[in-house]
């Protein structure tokens, strides 16, 4: 899939540091981002951490993971269009 | 990154004194995005009373509450100082009934509606039906805490009952069940063009007050609320010992009063209190009368030291 957004650093930049930034805060997860439209995103985490966890807090954890990356006035992520939880 | 300590303490406040809070873009009466109007839409259904923070004219907290609730979009619905979720947990969670037992509140009882239809109403519904349903859509009425009725095409959600409208399928919600028993729908045709008509004996109806009546309520000191909608220069000519002027101030004062609270508007002679009575009923008030003759009837016909203009 290629899509290119303008301004510095690549689709393929961002997915690594949503990744990796998921990664750091959830070590065993496995992490599969994908990128749709210019800053939009659908995130796919399964890690056992999510175990008896409601579906806000498991969504809680991967966003505290990645606000930086979704904050201030020019963020690379502008929206998540999908973030799907699950335990493995 | 982290919040500066004042942000966060100023949210936690805010979430700890309110027990249900929504941050969102705009207002209860003016939502400025899709997805806030979609929640205000549901907690107004639910819930007669919450409050609303606007993030647009708080930058501070429009950032600020991202990181303190890990959630990267505004709206977001706090309950007790607890983070309950967005847009779409919120819908997914009125349409499965979730949202009773967080907001606290008892589910309505189980009812099915009865719904009149004229027969000219009813080829019209049919109509629209097939111009805009798709398969497994149905026609859904709801009508919220002000008694506003709204027509939309729905799919059959958990929280839906089947109507008994003699024959065509329409859809209310369990919110709305109560409050759509009996009703009446008609198709008429008005100054924009055809349109239906909704008649609902459920609803308050305003009151139309006489002088005398506000008089004795007076005298056996039957608690109410006297608004005046007058100008402050015919307020400053001429009052009703009690009344409160309905200026920016007053407004906002008289809004926030318990919904069930009597409210007597008074004007020089009778429209512009109608007029604002309509507007208070539809914020949810039950209990509005306007002062038929206004001010002006009061000095004929009770008070002549209250000077006539």
């Amino acid at each position: 899939m290629s899509i290119e957004i303008p301004g510095p650093g690549g689709v393929g930049d961002v997915t690594e540091e949503i990744r990796g930034s998921i990664l750091e805060a959830i070590p065993d997860a496995e992490v599969k981002v994908t990128p749709g439209g210019p800053g939009h995103f659908e995130i796919r985490v399964v890690a056992p951490i999510f175990t008896d966890k409601s579906r806000v807090k498991q969504q809680q954890l991967v966003y505290a993971a990645i606000t930086h990356l979704m904050s201030g006035p020019n963020p690379p992520v502008h929206a998540v269009d999908r973030l799907d939880c699950s335990t493995p | 990154m982290s919040n500066e300590p004042t942000t966060d303490e100023r949210i936690r406040e805010m979430v700890s004194t309110n027990p249900v809070l929504l941050f969102m873009k705009g207002n209860r009466q003016a939502p400025q995005c899709g997805f806030s109007a979609q929640v205000i839409g549901i907690l107004d259904s639910f819930i007669p009373d919450y409050e609303t923070v606007d993030v647009l004219s708080d930058p501070e907290i429009r950032d600020g509450i991202k990181t303190f609730s890990s959630w990267p979009t505004i709206p977001q619905l706090y309950v007790d100082g607890e983070f309950i979720g967005g847009c779409d947990i919120i819908t997914e969670m009125a349409g499965s009934g979730e949202l009773f037992e967080a907001l606290g509140v008892e589910p309505p009882p189980e009812i099915i509606p009865k719904i009149h239809l004229s027969d000219t109403a009813a080829e019209a519904l049919a109509q629209a039906i097939e111009q805009t349903g798709t398969p497994g859509q149905f026609l859904k009425l709801s009508i919220d805490q002000s008694w506003q009725p709204n027509l939309s095409m729905a799919e059959k959600g958990a929280m839906d009952v089947m109507a008994d409208a003699g024959g065509p399928e329409i859809l209310v919600d369990r919110m709305s069940a109560q409050r759509a028993d009996g009703i009446t729908i008609d198709l008429v045709e008005g100054p924009q063009g055809r349109g239906f008509k909704v008649e609902n004996p459920n609803a308050p109806r305003m009151g139309e007050m006489s002088v005398q009546t506000l008089k004795q309520m007076m005298d056996e000191k039957i608690p109410f609320e006297l608004l005046d909608v007058r100008t402050p220069n015919e307020f400053e000519t001429a009052r009703i010992e009690g009344a409160r002027l309905l200026d920016d101030e007053g407004y906002n004062q008289a809004l926030a009063l318990p919904k069930e609270t009597r409210l007597v508007f008074i004007c020089h002679h009778g429209p512009r209190g109608e007029s604002a009575a309509s507007q208070f009923m539809a914020q949810g008030f039950s209990d509005v009368h306007n002062l038929v003759g206004g001010i002006d009837a009061w000095s004929i016909e009770i008070d002549p030291s209250v000077p006539r203009y």
